[in-house]
């Protein structure tokens, strides 16, 4: 229920990551969160589509692991985006002004 | 009169979920609406988190406690993590973003009204108030 489950891809067409969530990013599940960034990263420096249609919450150490990579990837000239967030997500997002980021 | 409901939670990262679900549940309760419940739940789950992640050990519990009045919602978070500087506090700062300083800025921008009462070498209480329109 309160679990955090994710599939990475690599989308060879569009030469990025596509990772897809679902369930909540909180301060249990963020280390599995950046992990995951990290090891996908290190495999392919590519940029990376985080997808949040089925995330239904996410918390200022989620942000913050977004915010870690988003840091590490710009020095390398890459993007790390968010899609589709719901309209609680989305509210948050916009509070931190990393809408302005990472949308 | 208002009803009080307390919870002592231990202070280990799986059980912040827990607090999110009875805190949104009182919140129901007390009437207010799905966003406003999730403004609750978000800035109740950030103060929850800034007690695991700052000082508090696993075996110690820290306390929430709601109190359900006519007009409003008073959650009281408190910890005896030893308490911070509450002067030390920076915003975060969208130049120049970094991972943390997120949660406290999040629980300002949710809740009606945010007070934050640090005692160095004891702990740290966060009391927040949402109204119900």
């Amino acid at each position: 229920m309160m679990s955090l489950q994710i599939v990475s891809s690599f989308d060879e067409e569009n030469d990025h990551w596509k990772i897809e969530l679902s369930g909540e990013i909180d301060i249990s599940t963020a280390k599995i969160f950046r992990e995951t960034l990290e090891k996908v990263y290190q495999e392919k420096q590519k940029d990376i589509s985080l997808y949040f249609d089925q995330l239904t919450y996410i918390d200022s150490t989620g942000l913050g692991v977004i915010i870690g990579a988003y840091g590490k990837m710009k020095e390398k000239n890459n993007r790390i985006q968010i899609l589709n967030p719901k309209q609680n997500i989305k509210k948050l997002l916009t509070i931190t002004s990393l809408d302005q980021i990472l949308l | 009169m208002a009803d009080l409901l307390k919870f002592s939670i231990p202070g280990k990262p799986e059980y912040v979920g827990v607090v999110r679900l009875a805190v949104s549940s009182a919140a129901n309760c007390a009437g207010f609406s799905m966003e406003a419940i999730e403004d609750i739940k978000v800035a109740v789950s950030e103060a929850c988190t800034n007690v695991v992640l700052h000082g508090t050990t696993e075996e110690n519990c820290y306390e929430v406690e709601c109190k359900i009045e006519k007009d409003k919602l008073i959650i009281l978070v408190t910890d005896l993590c030893g308490g911070y500087d509450t002067e030390k506090y920076l915003e975060p700062c969208l130049d120049k973003p970094k991972e943390g300083g997120l949660g406290i800025f999040i629980i300002r921008a949710l809740m009606d009204e945010v007070d934050i009462l640090s005692k160095l070498g004891e702990g740290t209480k966060i009391q927040m108030v949402k109204y119900l329109l």
